[in-house]
């Protein structure tokens, strides 16, 4: 069955680096975020089982999708694609509970080599 | 004035500059071991006029380097004068300074944030830019009039040092025919 993916990213540039870098045949059904508030709601529709996650955004940025997912044990697997990448920024991410911290520009290798290292190709 | 680009390119021109920034951010947040607030990049396109008045702050030291490549133009660093010695202290500076030292730390300061912002930037836009070492600049050595183009781009970004006075700008300023070149690479990314 397909596992429901999200991309939350303000940046169209950024969501298109992300869908263009996913294996191809990854069996997947596909939703974009452009804010954190929609990330919650794609969430909460049950369309994230993966949710690719930028930190700065508009309306709830990141962190903040991080720490509500974290409050009400949600079980998604977020992975933070960020251009922020000082330490403290991934120290937070990964206490919030995000299971991996990748950098942009994002590199596509890296993305199938998390995915796949996550159990999740 | 804002530049005629379209959503496409501006979303892209600053999501780049957002990559930039945060890697310039990084060094620096490890250099000096704290936590650096990044700004949303400005885009603007200015005349050599309104150009000359980034220059009229007096609570910034300002540096400059030149750059060439398929792009050329020139990156200028204002640095906040008001933090000048907290980061100097995080970097073991005897306080006060004297002047060799301080003008030490600014070039070191503008090395280190302006370098990874072109270079990121022209890295993922593949525009082989090559940086100068930056030099402290005042604006009374050059007038408007001495300036060869007639409207430049200035893309802007901002570090803040949290909890200290400490603020510094990076601009990069790209003169007419490199503006052309930049849309075109920009554009080309889009396509791809």
């Amino acid at each position: 069955m397909a596992i429901p993916v999200t991309i939350a990213d303000d940046s169209m540039l950024s969501r298109k680096t992300v869908r263009k870098a996913l294996p191809p045949g990854w069996d997947i059904e596909l939703t974009e975020a452009c804010n954190g508030r929609e990330a919650l709601a794609a969430v909460n529709a049950g369309k994230a089982d993966v949710l690719f996650l930028d930190l700065q955004m508009p309306e709830l940025d990141g962190f903040q999708v991080l720490r509500e997912l974290h409050e009400h044990h949600v079980k998604t697997v977020v992975i933070v694609i960020s251009a922020d990448i000082q330490p403290e920024a991934q120290k937070l991410v990964a206490e919030l509970g995000a299971f991996r911290f990748l950098r942009k520009p994002l590199q596509p290798e890296q993305l199938a080599q998390t995915l796949a290292e996550l159990g999740l190709i | 004035m804002t530049v005629p680009l379209s959503e496409e390119q501006r979303d892209a021109l600053q999501e780049l500059m957002n990559i930039s920034m945060g890697q310039a951010a990084n060094a620096l947040a490890r250099l000096i071991n704290a936590k650096i607030t990044l700004s949303i990049p400005k885009i603007v396109l200015v005349s050599a006029g309104e150009f000359q008045r980034i220059f009229q702050s007096t609570e910034h030291w300002f540096t400059r380097q030149s750059f060439v490549g398929l792009v050329k133009g020139e990156v200028l660093t204002l640095l906040a004068k008001d933090g000048t010695n907290t980061i100097g202290k995080l970097l073991d500076y005897q306080i006060p300074m004297d002047e060799v030292s301080q003008e030490e730390l600014l070039l070191e300061l503008a090395n280190i944030l302006a370098g990874a912002c072109l270079n990121v930037f022209s890295a993922q836009l593949g525009l082989n830019t090559k940086l100068s070492m930056p030099t402290m600049f005042s604006s009374q050595m050059r007038q408007a009039e001495s300036y060869r183009w007639i409207s430049t781009l200035l893309l802007e970004v901002e570090f803040q040092l949290e909890a200290t006075p400490f603020d510094s700008r990076v601009v990069i300023c790209l003169e007419g025919q490199s503006v052309d070149t930049l849309i075109s690479r920009l554009n080309q990314l889009l396509e791809d």
